[in-house]
């Protein structure tokens, strides 16, 4: 049999008849008394020990109480200068007598108020007398501080000392006392032999599979301390918020869509009726390409449609801009400035197909934008994307659906702005309030596509579409102030590390 | 957006509303979509508009705006013109700028403000429709100072657009003493220095002529003989561009502005000679066109857009309010339907749903209730950016961290500080990995973007060199895109998601990253196999191909000491990256 070294110091410094006193039997087995008393109660609960415990009272002089017993209670001296000034025979002036007993302060208080209560005299009307039988050598309440002091505490008078206790002279204090006596079945197991078991770091395979884990005591851990860093992986903040906004809109039955980044500017601007001298195609500042400089093919009835809605516009009461167009330019290669390229390319039908109504599509996807970089503006962002195609759209249904959108972020109370965008009437910039600020702020753009756009594409039903910068919806949500720290190659990982997980 | 500085005295002058006050007039303005910006120098209102209502670049289109928007006036609203009495003759005239347009207005009293206000929509008015004067330039004149000759005809007065050789005569320009030829004027003039490319390749330069001789060299800038003066009260009105009606829509801003001053309006005559090149050969315009073009809208369009049931009555009163004229007509299909006038100073309205929107502004979007569509559509991610997602949670699982990189970098990050040669063609470019010919800016914003990266591995060599006062390890991922010319593309370019990967710590070794291609690689259910190769970014004898199920598609090693030194790495660095789509 094997039991942890400080059982086995307990039970050998323990005896089967008489009851030991822990604190004997913790010096005997060489252990701390918390050591042995915690490996007595194991002792117990394995029925080799039995426990008795005692509750005792202790009796401590304080401060004032020590004062005392050294010289003598206030009460005491008073009673001497009454005599001396012959109070025990008529009555004498207090002032008198309290100016030449010697006591001064809270000492006067004290001694007047047990004065008359143990019956040393008589104070009234600013005058004092002495009782001369008054015994004051043997005031039980000295007696008994003395006994105290010395040690001899069942000496001393009960009430006596319950008295001083209330005067704040002695203090009383509990102390469980324990003590050990061996049982039957320690006695056995004793004579049996124990050996120590060592005590071990390391949970390992051999010490589960061959059972000694029963028998091992295990070294104690500071398990308040800090631990080394571990290093863990993480997704990226702003791909956790992609993937919210992806999750998001998936869920309001939006499709995803992908495409190109270096795309024809006709899929870029011309078929989102940008007139190809509007300052808003150089106002985006999109980056042209040198290498490759042009896209190989465009559909070209396609290209026919978008030529014609520039230069004749559509319907019959429609005019088109009063400006050139070029399909030299429309070939032109770019980085993508918005990912509504996309949208043009899907609503065509020439990226996966022609669409029926209603079809709800999504994207969450980097555009480009020769704009000057700061804090909150970089050259590269995501944008995030979304349409609606149905019959008999509505400004109410975009204004419903994008407040849905909104809400799910937190940013409520959403105002419509009428606005102008080339490509979409009527159009709006929204507006919503921010989460933690409660500042009004600019959350996105959006509109119904115009028949300039839908009807070339060869789409006859409404299209309600909108636009919203990623990072932006990251800052609100985060407050970060500069967006370079989150994205590109001067984030700063401990930044990465430490921010909160999405959820 | 356009900017334009309004003195909000004179708004409240010629809205006739003395009692608004700054405050007041903002949030009126606000309402109609122009933005306070803040104050100028001269105390006036900096208001921000977006780039459709070009009709509102003064302040008395704002005025009239607001006249509208109060309620003060309704409808469309044309004011009366006389007869012309001036004739401008078209000949000659270079054919890349072939377009004249005119008016007179008489009886101004200018004043600071009103000279002011025309400057500055001059100004505005070439910055957006005239598209920095190359579409359109305007020039206005004080009448007096101009002789006119005999008209063709015989009746009136007449000045003659034309072409001159650039050194072939001589005039005074504004802002000058001296008698100068175009030339010298594109040469030494600081106007002529600005706008002189615009007839740099003309063999005859725009110009205009009366009988004294050239007083306009249009569009860089006027003679100084017939400028424009507060004390002006009779100017002349001439515009030249590249499109008709892009210089007539612009004449028509410029009239309605003198109007509200109290201006009459006279039209001229603009008679381009039979041989004139351009569109109008033969034809003589009587300009400025103020006459108001309508165009037709189905109530059901109205509706269906607004999403609200309206009256006939409720339709012609928003269009009324909105500046517009509008009739109940019947279509042929015997839909409720209305004719609506649109007035000669708007250039927004493109089709019918212009007025829609107009109508919509004039009833309050802001007051509709939101509606979700009652449509249902089933949501769904794109196959490729799941496959995306689930190699990084797969990354994350291993402890690494996921980073998101500029897709924009340069050459230098890109090949040089790498190890790699930049490439000069498609055919020069090294067959290894990351070595392919990039994607190139034309005009990039700065040096440190010029390319597309063909690899992410120089973006996480970069985060690492940028971060190395962090915790070690830095265990980087990047799943993200890369690209490479590639002729065989429709858009001449390749475009992968790469998987890139750095193991940054004391103790880095092949043996770590490859353990991690393999987690991996188990994860896809691929076979991954590692035949040694040699790539110029890594140790030599510590590098191998990535082999994912037969395809070589990308590489795995310990980044040479070269590399490491020049990122300012002091501890050893096991990387990989390889095509994402072989784990599909």
């Amino acid at each position: 049999m094997k039991r942890p070294q400080a059982q086995v110091a307990v039970l050998e410094a323990a005896d089967a008849q008489e009851e030991r006193g822990i604190d004997e039997v913790a010096d005997e087995a060489g252990l701390k008394p918390e050591a042995a008393t915690r490996a007595a109660f194991e002792l117990e609960a394995d029925g080799l020990l039995t426990v008795a415990e005692e509750t005792i009272e202790h009796y401590d002089l304080t401060e004032e109480g020590e004062t005392y017993v050294r010289e003598s209670l206030p009460e005491q001296d008073l009673y001497e200068a009454a005599v001396d000034a012959g109070a025990d025979e008529d009555a004498v002036s207090m002032g008198q007598v309290i100016g030449t007993s010697g006591l001064e302060g809270a000492a006067v208080d004290i001694a007047l108020s047990n004065y008359a209560r143990k019956g040393y005299g008589r104070i009234d009307s600013g005058e004092i007398t002495a009782d001369p039988d008054a015994d004051t050598g043997d005031d039980p309440e000295m007696l008994a501080l003395e006994a105290v002091a010395d040690g001899r505490v069942e000496d001393a008078d009960d009430d006596a000392l319950s008295q001083l206790e209330r005067r704040g002279l002695v203090e009383v204090s509990e102390e469980t006392v324990r003590s050990v006596v061996l049982t039957d079945d320690g006695v056995t197991q004793l004579m049996a032999g124990i050996e120590v078991a060592e005590t071990v770091d390391q949970v390992t395979p051999e010490l589960l599979t061959s059972g000694e884990w029963e028998a091992v005591e295990f070294t104690e851990y500071n398990v308040a301390a800090d631990a080394e860093p571990a290093s863990h992986g993480k997704e990226h903040i702003l791909r956790q918020t992609a993937n919210r906004v992806k999750d998001t809109l998936v869920g309001m039955g939006f499709q995803e869509m992908q495409g190109p980044h270096v795309d024809a500017q006709f899929w870029i601007n011309d078929c989102l009726f940008m007139p190809q001298d509007h300052p808003a195609r150089t106002h985006w500042d999109q980056f042209a390409l040198e290498r490759p400089d042009e896209i190989k093919e465009l559909p070209e009835d396609l290209v026919e449609r978008v030529r014609s809605a520039h230069l004749e516009g559509v319907g019959p009461d429609g005019e088109g801009y009063h400006s050139p167009w070029a399909e030299d330019v429309a070939r032109g290669l770019d980085l993508r400035g918005h990912t509504t390229s996309l949208s043009m390319r899907y609503l065509s039908g020439h990226e996966i197909g022609e669409l029926e109504p209603p079809e709800r599509f999504f994207s969450v996807e980097k555009v480009y934008r020769n704009d000057t970089l700061d804090p909150t503006h970089l050259l590269e962002f995501f944008q995030i994307e979304g349409w609606v195609m149905a019959e008999d759209l509505s400004v109410r249904d975009l204004m419903g659906t994008f407040t849905e959108f909104y809400e799910q972020f937190g940013i409520t109370d959403l105002e419509f702005k009428p606005h102008y965008n080339p490509y979409t009437e009527p159009s709006f910039e929204l507006f919503g309030t921010h989460p933690e600020t409660g500042e009004i702020v600019e959350v996105g753009n959006s509109g119904i596509f115009r028949d300039e756009v839908l009807e070339p594409l060869g789409v006859d039903c409404d299209v309600m579409a909108w636009g919203l910068s990623l990072e932006r919806l990251l800052m609100l949500m985060y407050g970060f102030e500069d967006i370079r720290d989150v994205h590109g190659t001067l984030c700063d990982l401990d930044l990465l590390r430490s921010e909160e997980v999405m959820h | 957006m356009p900017v334009v500085d309004v003195d909000p005295d004179e708004l409240r002058y010629l809205t006739g509303h003395e009692e608004k006050d700054d405050d007041q007039l903002k949030s009126d303005l606000f309402d109609l979509g122009l933005e306070f910006e803040g104050w100028t120098e001269s105390e006036e209102f900096q208001l921000e508009f977006a780039p459709d209502r070009l009709d509102r670049l003064s302040v008395e289109g704002v005025a009239r705006s607001l006249r509208y928007h109060y309620g003060d006036d309704r409808g469309v609203y044309v004011p009366n013109t006389n007869s012309a009495e001036w004739t401008i003759e078209v000949e000659d005239q270079p054919e890349e700028r072939p377009y004249v347009t005119g008016a007179v207005v008489r009886g101004l009293d200018m004043g600071e403000d009103a000279l002011e206000s025309l400057i500055q929509l001059q100004e505005k008015l070439h910055a957006t429709m005239g598209r920095k004067r190359a579409k359109g330039a305007i020039g206005v004149h004080d009448l007096m100072m101009l002789k006119g000759e005999a008209a063709v005809d015989g009746t009136g007065k007449s000045i003659t657009y034309t072409g001159v050789d650039p050194e072939g005569e001589t005039f005074v320009p504004l802002d000058s003493d001296a008698e100068m030829t175009p030339a010298e004027v594109i040469a030494d003039h600081d106007t002529g220095k600005k706008y002189g490319d615009l007839v740099a390749d003309f063999d005859r330069v725009p110009a205009i002529y009366d009988s004294i001789g050239l007083f306009s060299f249009p569009p860089v800038i006027n003679g100084q003989r017939t400028e424009v003066s507060e004390g002006s009260r009779d100017l002349f009105i001439e515009m030249t561009g590249t499109d008709q009606w892009t210089i007539d829509h612009m004449c028509n801003i410029v009239c309605y502005a003198l109007a509200a001053r109290g201006g009459q309006v006279e039209r001229v005559e603009v008679e381009y000679a039979d041989d004139a090149p351009g569109e109008h050969a033969g034809r003589t315009l009587e300009r400025p066109d103020l006459s108001v073009r309508s165009k037709t809208v189905t109530l059901d369009r109205i509706q269906s857009i607004i999403g609200v049931d309206l009256d006939p009555e409720q339709v012609v009163d928003y269009a009324e309010r909105a500046g517009l004229d509008a009739e109940q007509v019947e279509t042929e299909d015997g839909e409720v339907a209305f004719e609506v006038e649109i007035p000669p100073y708007r250039v927004d309205v493109l089709h019918p749903l212009d007025l829609v929107d107009d109508i919509g502004r004039a009833l309050g979007f802001n007051t509709l209730e939101p509606t979700y569509p009652d449509v249902s559509t089933v949501g769904g991610r794109h196959e490729r950016s799941r496959l995306e997602d689930a190699a990084r949670d797969a990354l994350v699982g291993l402890g690494f961290e996921d980073l998101l990189n500029f897709h924009m970098t340069n050459e230098a990050e890109n090949f040089e500080r790498m190890g790699l040669s930049v490439p000069e063609t498609a055919d020069d470019a090294a067959d290894v990995v990351g070595a392919a010919d990039p994607v190139t800016i034309q005009e990039p914003y700065s040096e440190d973007y010029t390319i597309l990266r063909t690899w992410a591995l120089p973006s996480l060599m970069m985060v690492l060199e940028n971060n190395t006062h962090r915790r070690y390890p830095q265990d980087l991922a990047e799943i993200g895109l890369a690209a490479e010319l590639d002729d065989s593309e429709n858009t001449g370019t390749a475009e992968h998601r790469t998987v890139a990967g750095v193991l940054a710590r004391t103790d880095a070794s092949y043996e770590d990253a490859k353990a991690r291609l393999q987690a991996l690689a188990e994860a896809f259910d691929t076979d991954l196999e590692t035949p040694p190769t040699s790539h110029p970014s890594f140790i030599d004898g510590r590098a191998a191909e990535v082999v994912l199920d037969g395809e070589s598609v990308g590489v795995v090693g310990e980044i040479h000491p070269r590399v490491l030194v020049e990122h300012d790495l002091e501890l050893p660095v096991a990387a990989f990256e390889f095509r994402l789509a072989a784990l599909s």
